[in-house]
């Protein structure tokens, strides 16, 4: 019994080890090359020596010089402040829907979900441009609202949350309902609070779907001070093509800023609801 | 199931406002102008009907993406999704340092897809990349990798796996932490080895969080084409010409919005046909 414990221990280091290696590898050489003078970055290759993954002449010119040069300081700005603003709406919308779907029997029901699985299949680029009519009719091109608003709903959180609520006990709500509380109070104080894994992944879904988003940012905005991260890399990259260590120092900023977030998240993972007793 | 009258449709106000103005309504722009076709003679847009659903019937290139586009789905749909249950139960193991290796696992979610595309480019190439400097070193033969008609498609199904597996195994995760630790205590009193405890425990309670991965995880994989648009431009020979760079391709490149717009209602249709598959093999029994 003890033997088996310490090989099961050993064998899940071992493929976490292994795991570590190729997800790292790749990015090793971004990172090492946004290290290099821009003329060494191709230099090491081939043939393979201990060089190849590590820098010799580490140099941060390439970090500096896109902050000063190519203003990415504004630019994290405002990536963060739409992923944030997009996430506290987009939760709070999203779970509410996802409730009424869970808990309440109606009308149409079966329609209205049907219509919301469909919206997350329908590609983004192929609505962008009767979207972008719709958007200017609104008046919110080129502001941070363009890059907010039209994505708060969202088919796929709902599903998210939807899935989740499923399996909360109905007996809950209705010994609720006995003691006279509301629904909203309910949701909010009740069904809220025993969310926090799939709040916390839906989050990273919204903020994941905004710190990527390229098309919408692209047609939606047109002036600098609401550039966003993944249209300041493309125009970066058509601009600055062969300078090499500062595109790998860009995109490796784009990587570690939510790596960072991601960080500080996965703690969570670790006090789910399941040991409070209220899922059945 | 509780009966309101008004209380459901309150709670599902704003996400409905939204999603209509945003969503279903350019949706529905969409689709009404895949029976639009644009004539260059008058200017204007012309009702043609099915015509542009037709035009893509009879055309090999058409059949050769909707191939491509299951070939590649039938592999990566499965492939991610057990990796993805895989790398989620390693986590889920409450052994010393599993912060870090969770940190470390996630951290393909932060890699947006362009980025990933244009760093296996680099890495992949056939004349200077680093894994062909590997491969000869190790005294094995240099790849074409993307340039050869055999390998581009897999090589793609491999970057996206790379990227995907960890963004997925997120969602597992947090459906594995909700099933309650008194029922393994339970098992092991009574003996249960591991694979009985994942075939009677964990398995049938993670069934909701495996559907939304399955579903969502199709999805996102029909309707890629960022790798392809990057990296292939749908070759060598049409090898990687899914159904979607075809989409995207006569949408922004030829110009051809009524084209492109059949292309995704059927691509749509397809996407319809195999979730609901999945959701029949997964739905939880009680």
């Amino acid at each position: 019994m003890e033997n088996k414990k310490v090989m099961g221990k050993l064998v899940s280091y071992l493929l976490n080890i292994v795991l570590v290696f190729i997800v790292v590898l790749p990015l090793l050489f971004s990172i090492t090359s946004s290290f290099r003078p821009h003329e060494d970055i191709f230099k090491y290759i081939s043939p393979i020596t201990w060089k190849t993954f590590i820098p010799t002449d580490i140099t941060f010119s390439a970090y500096k010089d896109i902050f000063t040069e190519s203003g990415f300081g504004r630019i994290f700005f405002n990536t963060f402040f739409v992923g944030i603003v997009t996430v506290a709406l987009g939760l709070l919308v999203n779970s509410m829907a996802a409730f009424a779907f869970s808990v309440f029997s109606f009308r149409g029901k079966k329609i209205v979900f049907f219509i919301v699985l469909l919206t997350f299949m329908v590609p983004f680029e192929v609505i962008a441009v009767p979207l972008y009519k719709v958007v200017s009719s609104l008046g919110f091109i080129d502001s941070y609202s363009a890059l907010i608003i039209p994505v708060v709903a969202n088919g796929l959180v709902i599903f998210l949350y939807k899935q989740f609520f499923d399996d909360l006990p109905l007996s809950i709500f209705e010994s609720a309902r006995m003691d006279g509380a509301s629904w909203w109070r309910i949701y909010y104080g009740i069904v809220l609070p025993l969310s926090k894994p799939v709040t916390i992944t839906a989050g990273l879904l919204i903020f994941v779907g905004q710190w990527e988003s390229f098309l919408w940012p692209l047609l939606a905005t047109h002036s600098d001070q609401y550039r966003v991260i993944q249209v300041a890399m493309s125009t970066f990259s058509q601009e600055h093509a062969t300078i090499w260590n500062q595109l790998f120092a860009a995109s490796n900023l784009t990587i570690v800023v939510p790596a960072i977030l991601l960080l500080f998240l996965q703690k969570y993972f670790v006090n789910g609801i399941a040991n409070t007793g209220v899922k059945e | 199931m509780i009966s309101s009258k008004w209380t459901p449709y309150l709670f599902l106000l704003p996400a409905i406002v939204g999603l209509g103005i945003f969503s279903i309504y350019p949706a529905f722009q969409a689709f009404f102008s895949s029976l639009y076709s644009f004539s260059f003679v008058n200017q204007t847009n012309q009702f043609v009907g099915l015509q542009n659903y037709i035009s893509e019937f009879t055309d090999p290139v058409f059949w050769n993406s909707v191939k491509v586009t299951l070939l590649f789905n039938v592999v990566i749909n499965p492939l991610q999704i057990v990796l993805a249950f895989g790398l989620a139960i390693l986590l889920n193991k409450r052994v010393k340092g599993i912060g870090f290796f969770r940190s470390i696992h996630f951290i393909p979610i932060s890699v947006s897809l362009p980025i990933a595309s244009v760093l296996f480019m680099i890495i992949l190439n056939p004349d200077e990349g680093l894994v062909n400097s590997v491969l000869t070193s190790l005294g094995f033969h240099a790849q074409p990798f993307l340039h050869s008609s055999h390998q581009a498609l897999w090589v793609i199904v491999g970057i996206a796996t790379w990227k995907g597996v960890g963004y997925w195994a997120v969602f597992l995760l947090a459906g594995l932490q909700e099933v309650p630790s008194a029922l393994y205590e339970a098992a092991a009193l009574d003996g249960a080895n591991k694979w009985t405890e994942f075939i009677k425990i964990t398995f049938p309670l993670m069934k909701r969080s495996l559907t939304f991965v399955a579903v969502a995880d199709t999805v996102a994989n029909f309707l890629l084409f960022a790798p392809m648009y990057i990296m292939t431009d749908g070759g060598p020979n049409n090898s990687t010409d899914v159904l979607m760079y075809e989409t995207i391709k006569n949408a922004y490149v030829n110009s051809n919005m009524g084209s492109a717009d059949a292309l995704i209602v059927m691509l749509i249709i397809i996407i319809l046909i195999i979730i609901g598959v999945e959701s029949k093999l997964l739905k939880p029994k009680h």
